[in-house]
Order: structure tokens, then C-alpha cells, then sequence
């Protein structure tokens, strides 16, 4: 028996559309993965720089109270500091009024001295010439009792001086006592 | 062969393109930038700057106002009376004629209570003026302003009213006037600002702390006279204004 020769005779071309779809879906897939795994990346690097950041903010934050404590230390201490020169330049007013007020007394006490240094030496003076006077009357006095051992002139003369010096002792004595009436 | 390459350049364009496009245009979120070291700005913000105000501070905790001004006591040979003044420069000081009348010896002292040695001393013929050199440096001293006050701007007056502190009072310029005292030439400025014997010769600012006037007198109604800044400018540019004081 002899076989026939066989003849192999092409089909039909399978239809590409199945094969090229299924081509197709799985580039997206894998797309799809690749946009799945990107976004993966991005949310834990997003996620890490977000906790990096909140790490960051709140070592500010206790730097931030930290420093509101201490600015509210200073203003306080600021404050006194303040309240203190108040009182040192209120204090330093007074006494530089005091020191004024006892220089201006001081002024005024010396003033007054010398015045009285002035008065108690023409007090003096005062005193010394009326006491001229009277020794002068005196020794008028004197004089007229032995009137006959001297000259008349010269007895005149003698009352004119004692006369005179008797009036400049009463003038003195009078202004003085003018100057010392109140 | 082929296939296999067409493939894997397939798959490496759907790994890449659609991540890096997506993310370049904006629709997917970008990666994000490393997180800075130190965010603290190395620039310290304008307003608080320390030197912000600094011109204002007092090196002792006394006005501007306050520094400038000196009492004088004028020991005459037979009384005593007191007055005010104030620095112009380093060693000259302004104050009223009258103040440094008759006088046998002057004695400055500061706000702090230091005494000033005084120089020579001088006064005006035509106004109620005069002028003390002094050897020893004055803490301070104000600017002169521009121009005479007008009526409503405030007037600040610091002396030493009746010999006493140091004071400092307010008030407002009322308007100018004939002098009454005839003891300036020209008209003088006339304030509601209270002074007492012993303000004489204190000087009177302006809301800058810029003279504007010498307090000279004060009225039977409680008001102030002043020595205007115009008198005062004109007689200090006056070389034959002034002429040494005679003593007692």
C-alpha cells in the first residue's frame, strides 16, 4: 500500500485582533503597575519628608515655648529693671534738690553771718566812740571842776570836740540801731 | 529574538513613559524635596532690629529734656535768688538777664546735682537774655527749631520753678504779644504753659524737643512769657549783642 503523498496546505492565518488586545492589555498593566509603583514611591517619600517636617516643627515648637518663657523672664525682669531706674532717677531729682536747697541755704546762712559780722563790728565801732564820749565828758567834766587852771578858749574848744565826737557817736549809734530795727 | 526585544522595549516604555509624563505634567504629585537642615532665616526681621530706636535711649534713665537743663543760683552781695537755664552746646548756656543780675558769684548745678564750674557771663541790651560760658562740659544740649511757634502748637517748659526739682510742664502758645516788662525788643510769645519765680530763663520746646523760646515772666492770670526763638536766634548771631555782665 502506498500512501498517498501528503500535502500539507496552509490554513486560514489566525486572526490577530485576540492576540494583539491581549498584547495591548498587558502594556497596561504593566503600566498600571508602573503608575501603582510610582505612586507607592512618591506617598512613602511624601510620607517620611512629612514626618522629617512634623520632627522639625516640633523641636521649633519647644524652642518657640522655650523662648516665650524666657521673653517673658526678660519683660519681667525688663519691667523691674525699669521700675528700679524709676526710682533711682526719682531719687537721684531728690537729692540733687536737697543738695541744692542746703547749698541755697548754705548761701543764705553765710549771707546772714556776714551781715552780722558786719553789725557786730559797727556795734563795735558804735560802742567804742560813744565810749570816747563819755571819757571825753568825763574829763570835761574834770576840767570844769578845776576850770580855773585853764583857759577858757581852750576849755571851749576841748567842749567843741567832745561836743562833736559825742554827736558822731549818737549818729553811728543811730543808724545802727535803724539797721537793726526789724 | 525579535519578539522578545520588541517586548521588553514595550514594557520598559509602559514603566517609564506614563510615571515620567504623568508626573512632568502635573497630574501625578511630584517626588518631594529633601527636607532643609535649618529653615531659621540667617537675616533677623527689620523691625526688631536692636539698634531700632536707640537714638531715644538715655544713657541714665533721664529725658533728653531733663539733661540739658541747669539750676543757677545767683549769690549776690546782699541776697540770693535762683533761676533756670539750659545748654546750648558743650560749655554755653542761655538764661535771663535778670537772672544773673547783680550777681557776685553764680552757681550751676545740673539735673543730677552736679555743679558746673562757670566762666564768663554776658547779657543782652535788647532782651531779657544773657549768656554763661562754662569750663566744664554740659551733659547735653537741644537743637534750636526752624521757626517761632504759632497759636495751639504745644510748648514743653523745664526749669526749676521757685529753686525747687527739676520740673517739667506743658501748655500751649496762646499767640504773641507786646512785652508788658518792656524788657525785650519786639514782640514776645505768650503760653499757658505754668511756670513760677525761678522758671525764668527754662527753656520752652516743641513737641520735638526743639527750642522755641526763653521763659522769661509770668503774667498776673498764671500764664507765660517767652523770649520768641527768632530774638533769641537774632541776638546769638549778634556779635555786639551781648556784653559781660557787671557784678555787684
Amino acid at each position: 500500500m502506498t500512501e498517498a503523498p501528503v500535502i500539507a496546505t496552509p490554513g486560514p492565518a489566525p486572526a490577530p485582533g485576540p492576540r494583539r488586545g491581549a498584547r495591548w492589555l498587558a502594556v497596561l498593566l504593566v503600566a498600571t503597575i508602573a503608575v501603582g509603583g510610582y505612586l507607592w514611591v512618591t506617598t512613602v517619600r511624601w510620607q517620611h519628608n512629612a514626618e522629617q517636617w512634623e520632627q522639625k516643627a516640633r523641636a521649633y515648637a519647644e524652642e518657640v515655648a522655650s523662648l516665650r518663657m524666657q521673653l517673658d523672664a526678660a519683660g519681667t525682669e525688663l519691667q523691674a529693671a525699669r521700675d528700679q531706674l524709676r526710682t533711682a532717677t526719682a531719687r537721684i531729682t531728690d537729692l540733687a534738690n536737697e543738695k541744692a536747697q542746703l547749698g541755697d541755704e548754705n548761701v543764705a546762712s553765710q549771707q546772714v553771718l556776714d551781715y552780722q559780722t558786719q553789725v557786730s563790728a559797727a556795734a563795735g565801732t558804735v560802742a567804742s566812740a560813744l565810749g570816747q564820749c563819755v571819757s571825753g565828758q568825763e574829763q570835761l567834766v574834770g576840767y570844769l571842776k578845776e576850770a580855773d587852771q585853764y583857759r577858757a578858749d581852750d576849755l571851749r574848744r576841748y567842749e567843741d570836740e567832745v561836743n562833736a565826737l559825742c554827736d558822731e557817736a549818737e549818729q553811728a549809734n543811730e543808724a545802727l540801731q535803724q539797721e537793726l530795727r526789724p | 529574538m525579535r519578539r522578545s526585544g520588541r517586548a521588553l522595549l514595550a514594557l520598559g516604555l509602559a514603566v517609564g513613559l506614563p510615571a515620567g509624563a504623568l508626573s512632568g505634567c502635573g497630574v501625578l504629585p511630584p517626588l518631594p524635596e529633601p527636607v532643609p537642615s535649618d529653615v531659621v532665616p540667617t537675616a533677623p526681621p527689620v523691625a526688631l532690629s536692636p539698634a531700632a530706636g536707640g537714638d531715644a535711649l538715655s544713657p541714665d534713665g533721664f529725658d533728653a529734656v531733663e539733661r540739658m537743663a541747669v539750676r543757677i543760683r545767683n549769690v549776690g552781695c546782699e541776697e540770693l535768688s535762683t533761676g533756670s537755664g539750659f545748654a546750648i552746646d558743650d560749655h554755653t548756656l542761655i538764661t535771663n538777664k535778670h537772672v544773673v543780675a547783680d550777681s557776685r558769684d553764680l552757681e550751676v548745678s545740673t539735673y543730677d546735682g552736679h555743679d558746673i564750674q562757670v566762666g564768663a557771663t554776658a547779657t543782652a541790651a535788647l532782651a531779657d537774655l544773657a549768656v554763661v560760658r562754662t569750663t566744664d562740659p554740659l551733659p547735653s544740649y537741644p537743637e534750636l527749631a526752624e521757626t517761632d511757634p504759632g497759636p495751639g502748637d504745644p510748648v514743653t517748659v523745664v526749669g526749676y520753678p521757685a529753686g525747687g526739682e527739676l520740673t517739667v510742664t506743658e501748655g500751649r502758645v496762646m499767640g504773641s504779644t507786646r512785652d508788658p516788662l518792656n524788657a525785650n525788643l519786639g514782640e514776645v510769645l505768650l503760653t499757658d504753659a505754668p511756670v513760677e519765680p525761678g522758671s525764668s530763663g527754662s527753656a520752652a520746646l516743641d513737641d520735638k524737643g526743639r527750642v522755641i523760646g526763653v521763659v522769661y515772666a509770668k503774667t498776673a492770670d498764671d500764664n507765660s512769657l517767652l523770649v520768641p526763638l527768632s530774638t533769641l536766634q537774632d541776638v546769638l548771631a549778634d556779635d555786639t549783642a551781648f556784653t559781660p555782665a557787671k557784678g555787684c
